[in-house]
C-alpha cells in the first residue's frame, strides 16, 4: 500500500467512527477578518504557542528538578551545567514565560483597542483576563522555584504585598508561605501551584476562551455592519493557519536566540538567614504595581498608603473587567472615554514598568 | 480571687523593688566619710565587684566601719592598716584569692594561683627585691573600682590590656631604670594582632599582651617556649616547624623560632616577597644566595608565582565564559579548592621541605587545571551553541521560507 493510500484508508477508518467530515466542513467555512488590525489577531495564537512550549519544556525540567529547599538550587544548577541541553530547555522555559506574558498583554490591548470585547464577547473578554491572571500566578510561582537569593526575597516582598489586602490578604499570605514567613515550606507549595493547580486552571479557561471564539467567530470591524461591501475575510485553513505558523516559527527563532545569548541566570542560593540584598525587584510584569505602591505615601487619611494603592489597583482591575458593560457601543462619548482610559492605562503601565526596571 | 492575686503580685513586686533600691553597698561609715572627700573612692566603689559581693573596706584596710568618728574607726585593736604598700597589696589580695576554701564559697570559677604566679613574674621578683615601681594587683585591676575581667570597662578586659600594660611599658621615662624597650605598645598596635583586637574588636580571637606573656606570671617568654606560645593559636604552623629540619638548628643557635622571621610585637601580614632572595628577605637573615635554604626559598617563590599566574588566567577565562552567559560554577569551585590549597601551601612553608610542598603543589595544579578545563569547555560550549543556533536558524528560515512560499501559492483572497 502506497503512503497516500495508507493515509486515505486511515482517514476512512476514522471517518467511519468519528464525525471527521463535519469537522472538515466546519474548518472549510471558518474565516478570519482581513483588515488594518489583522496583524494583531496573531498574538492570541502566539500566546498559545508559547504556552505549548512552556508545557513541553516544563515537563522536561520536571525530569530533573527537585522541589524542596534542600535540593532545588542544586537540581537547577545540575540542569544548567550537566544535563545535555538542560541550559537550553531552562532558558527557553524562562524566556518563553516572559514572551508569553508579553504576548498575552499585546493580545489583550489589541482586543481592547479593536473594541472586540463588546457584546456578544463579554465572557471571552472575562475569560481572557482570568487567563492573564493565571499567567501571573505561573510567573510568580515559577520565579521562586530555582530557590536563589533574588527569587527568595522577591517572593517575600510579593507575598508581603498580598498580605496588605484587608481581611483576606493575611490568611492567603499565610497559606501561600506555609507559615508566617517565606521558608523552605513555601517552595513545595509554589511548586504544586506551578505544576498542578495553574496548569489545570489555565487549560480549563483556555478551552473556555477558545470555545467562545469558535462559537462566536472572530470579531469583525464595526464598520462592516453598515458597509458590508467592505467585508473581507480569509479562510482560517490554510490561509490564516499558515501565516500563524510563520509567526510561530519566527517566535521560535527569537526564543532560541534569546536562550543562547541571554541564558537564564541562577545567582546565589537562597539563605533565609542572610539579609536581603540591595535592589530586590519582582519580574517585569509586576514592576508597575510594585513601583506604584512605592510612590504611595505612608498614610492617606486613616488608610495605609499601600492598602489604598492596592485598592486603587483592584478597582482599576475591576473596571477593566467591566469594560464590555461600560462601553456597549451605543454612546460615542463613553467609547471615546474608555479608549482614552485604555491609552492612559497602557502609558501608566509602560512608564511605571520602565521606572521600576531602571530604578 | 483574681483581683486579690493581682494585688498580691503587685505588692510583692513593690517589696522586691524596694529591697533592691534599698540595697546598700558595704563600707559603712568609711564610705560615708569618703563620699565627702574628693578622693573618688566612694564613686568608683559603686562599680566594684567586691563591694557588690558584700566585702567592705575593712576587708583590705581593717578598721571599724561602724564608727562615726574617724579616730575611733581607726583605733588600735581594729587592725586598721590605712593605705596598703605594694607588698601588702599582693598579700591582701592573695589572702583571699589564694585561699581555696574561701574562693570556693565565693566564686569557685576563679583561679586561685594568681599570687603564686605573680611571684614567678618579673614584676613579682622585682617587688620581692624591694622595687615598688613594678606592677602589682591594683596597677592593673585598680584598687576600689575593680571590675570583672569580662566587663568591657575593666582595664584587664582583652581590648584594654594593651593600653593597661602600655601605661607603664610605653612610658620611656618611667621605664628608664629598667633598661627594656618601650616601643612594644606602638609596635603591637601596628601588628596584625593589634589591628584585629583594637580595630576589629576581635576580643576572642586576637591575642593581647597577656596571651603570650601570661597574666599574673608575666615575663618575657624563653626562646624554647616561643613555638608553644605561638602554637597555642597557630598550632599547625608550630607543629610543622618543630618537625622541620630547621628546628634543631634554631635550637642549637638559640634562635627564637617564630620570632626569628615574624618578629615579636610588630607581626605583620606575610607576603611571598618575604621569600625573595634579596637583602631584607626573611630567609636572607641567615641564608646566602646559592645555599640549600636559599634554593628552597627560590623554589617557593617560583612555585607561588606560577600558581598566581595560573589564577590570573583562570579568573580571566571564567570571567569571559561567564560574560557570555555560561555557567562556570564548577570552575569556580575548582579555583576555590586551589585557593584553599595555596593557603595550605603557604602554611606548609613552615615544614621547610620541598617534597612536602611538591605534594601540595600537585594538588593545587590539578584543581587549577580542572578550573581551566571548565573555562575552556564553557567557551567551546558557547561556540557550539552559537553554531547550533546558526544551523537551527537556517533550518527555521528554510521552514519559514517554505511556509511563506506556500502562503503565496494559496488561492487569492476574495
Amino acid at each position: 500500500m502506497s503512503p497516500k493510500n495508507r493515509k486515505r484508508s486511515l482517514l476512512d477508518w476514522a471517518k467511519d467512527r468519528y464525525p471527521i467530515a463535519q469537522f472538515q466542513e466546519w474548518a472549510k467555512h471558518k474565516t478570519v477578518p482581513v483588515g488594518r488590525g489583522a496583524f494583531w489577531y496573531y498574538f492570541g495564537g502566539i500566546t498559545l504557542f508559547l504556552f505549548l512550549i512552556q508545557v513541553g519544556t516544563g515537563i522536561m525540567l520536571m525530569f530533573y528538578y527537585k522541589g524542596s529547599a534542600d535540593t532545588a538550587f542544586e537540581s537547577v544548577q545540575f540542569i544548567s551545567a550537566k544535563v545535555p541541553f538542560g541550559w537550553l530547555i531552562r532558558s527557553v522555559h524562562a524566556w518563553s514565560a516572559n514572551l508569553m506574558i508579553l504576548s498575552a498583554f499585546i493580545h489583550m490591548f489589541s482586543v481592547f483597542f479593536m473594541r472586540a470585547y463588546r457584546k456578544p464577547r463579554e465572557l471571552t473578554w472575562i475569560s481572557g483576563i482570568v487567563l492573564l491572571a493565571i499567567l501571573f500566578g505561573f510567573g510568580f510561582s515559577g520565579y521562586l522555584l530555582p530557590w536563589n537569593e533574588l527569587a527568595f526575597f522577591a517572593t517575600k516582598v510579593g507575598t508581603d504585598i498580598i498580605g496588605i489586602v484587608p481581611y483576606i490578604g493575611e490568611p492567603i499570605m499565610y497559606v501561600l508561605r506555609g507559615g508566617e514567613d517565606v521558608t523552605g515550606s513555601t517552595l513545595p507549595r509554589f511548586f504544586a501551584l506551578h505544576v498542578a493547580l495553574f496548569p489545570a486552571l489555565l487549560t480549563m479557561f483556555m478551552f473556555v476562551h477558545l470555545f467562545f471564539i469558535q462559537l462566536q467567530g472572530i470579531h469583525e470591524p464595526q464598520a462592516w455592519e453598515t458597509q458590508p461591501e467592505q467585508r473581507k475575510t480569509m479562510p482560517f485553513f490554510p490561509h490564516f493557519f499558515m501565516r500563524e505558523l510563520l509567526f510561530w516559527l519566527i517566535t521560535l527563532n527569537v526564543l532560541a536566540a534569546l536562550a543562547v545569548f541571554f541564558p537564564a541566570e541562577l545567582g546565589v542560593e537562597a539563605n533565609p538567614f542572610s539579609p536581603a540584598p540591595a535592589g530586590i525587584k519582582p519580574e517585569w510584569y509586576f514592576l508597575a504595581t510594585f513601583e506604584f505602591l512605592k510612590y504611595m505615601p505612608a498614610h492617606v487619611g486613616p488608610i495605609e498608603g499601600e492598602s489604598l494603592g492596592l485598592l486603587v489597583i483592584s478597582f482599576g482591575g475591576l473596571l477593566w473587567c467591566l469594560v464590555p458593560w461600560i462601553d456597549r457601543g451605543t454612546n460615542r462619548r463613553i467609547t471615546t472615554t474608555v479608549m482614552i482610559v485604555g491609552v492612559v492605562a497602557l502609558l501608566f503601565l509602560t512608564i511605571m514598568t520602565y521606572r521600576g526596571y531602571f530604578a | 480571687m483574681t483581683k486579690v492575686f493581682a494585688l498580691a503580685l503587685i505588692a510583692s513586686g513593690l517589696v522586691l523593688t524596694s529591697r533592691v533600691s534599698a540595697e546598700e553597698l558595704p563600707g559603712g561609715k568609711c564610705l560615708e566619710c569618703h563620699s565627702t572627700l574628693e578622693d573618688g573612692v566612694a564613686e568608683v566603689w559603686q562599680d566594684d565587684v567586691h563591694a557588690h559581693a558584700g566585702i567592705g573596706c575593712d576587708g583590705c584596710h581593717g578598721g571599724d566601719p561602724s564608727q562615726d568618728d574617724s579616730d575611733l574607726a581607726k583605733r588600735r585593736g581594729t587592725r586598721y592598716r590605712g593605705k596598703l604598700s605594694a607588698q601588702e597589696i599582693i598579700l591582701s589580695c592573695g589572702g583571699c584569692h589564694g585561699d581555696i576554701e574561701y574562693m570556693k564559697s565565693r566564686n569557685p570559677a576563679l583561679p586561685i594561683d594568681q599570687l603564686e604566679k605573680y611571684r614567678t613574674s618579673v614584676h613579682g621578683k622585682l617587688l620581692a627585691k624591694g622595687e615598688t615601681r613594678v606592677a602589682q594587683c591594683v596597677s592593673c585591676h585598680h584598687a576600689h573600682g575593680v571590675r570583672a575581667v569580662n566587663d568591657a570597662k575593666s582595664p584587664v578586659y582583652a581590648e584594654n590590656v594593651p593600653a593597661t600594660c602600655g601605661h607603664c611599658h610605653a612610658d620611656a621615662e618611667y621605664m628608664a631604670d629598667f633598661e627594656i624597650p618601650t616601643n612594644q605598645y606602638e609596635e603591637y598596635t601596628q601588628s596584625v594582632h593589634g589591628k584585629a583586637l583594637l580595630e576589629k574588636h576581635d576580643v576572642r580571637g586576637a591575642p593581647a599582651c597577656n596571651d603570650c606573656h601570661g597574666n599574673h606570671g608575666a615575663a618575657p617568654p624563653s626562646i624554647d617556649a616561643i613555638s608553644n606560645i605561638c602554637g597555642t593559636c597557630h598550632a599547625f604552623n608550630a607543629e610543622l616547624f618543630l618537625g622541620s629540619p630547621l628546628a634543631p638548628d634554631f635550637k642549637e643557635k638559640s634562635l627564637a623560632d617564630c620570632v626569628a622571621c615574624h618578629s615579636k610585637h610588630l607581626i605583620t601580614h606575610v607576603s611571598d616577597d618575604w621569600l625573595a632572595d634579596e637583602p631584607g628577605g626573611a630567609c636572607r637573615k641567615c641564608h646566602e644566595t646559592g645555599d640549600e635554604g636559599s634554593d628552597l626559598a627560590l623554589y617557593y617563590v617560583d612555585t607561588f608565582g606560577s600558581i598566581q599566574r595560573s589564577f590570573d588566567e583562570i579568573g580571566d577565562l571564567l570571567t569571559r565564559a561567564e560574560m557570555k552567559g555560561m555557567d562556570v560554577t564548577e570552575g569556580e569551585d575548582y579555583a576555590e579548592a586551589a585557593r584553599q590549597g595555596l593557603m595550605q601551601a603557604r602554611t606548609l612553608i613552615h615544614a621547610f621541605s620541598k617534597p612536602v610542598m611538591e605534594e601540595k603543589v600537585t594538588d593545587i595544579s590539578q584543581n587549577q587545571a580542572a578550573a581551566l578545563e571548565v573555562g575552556y569547555a564553557q567557551l567551546k560550549a558557547f561556540d557550539d551553541r552559537r553554531r547550533g543556533l546558526t544551523i537551527s536558524t537556517l533550518l527555521l528560515l528554510l521552514l519559514t521560507l517554505g511556509v511563506a512560499i506556500k502562503i503565496r501559492t494559496l488561492p487569492p483572497l476574495d
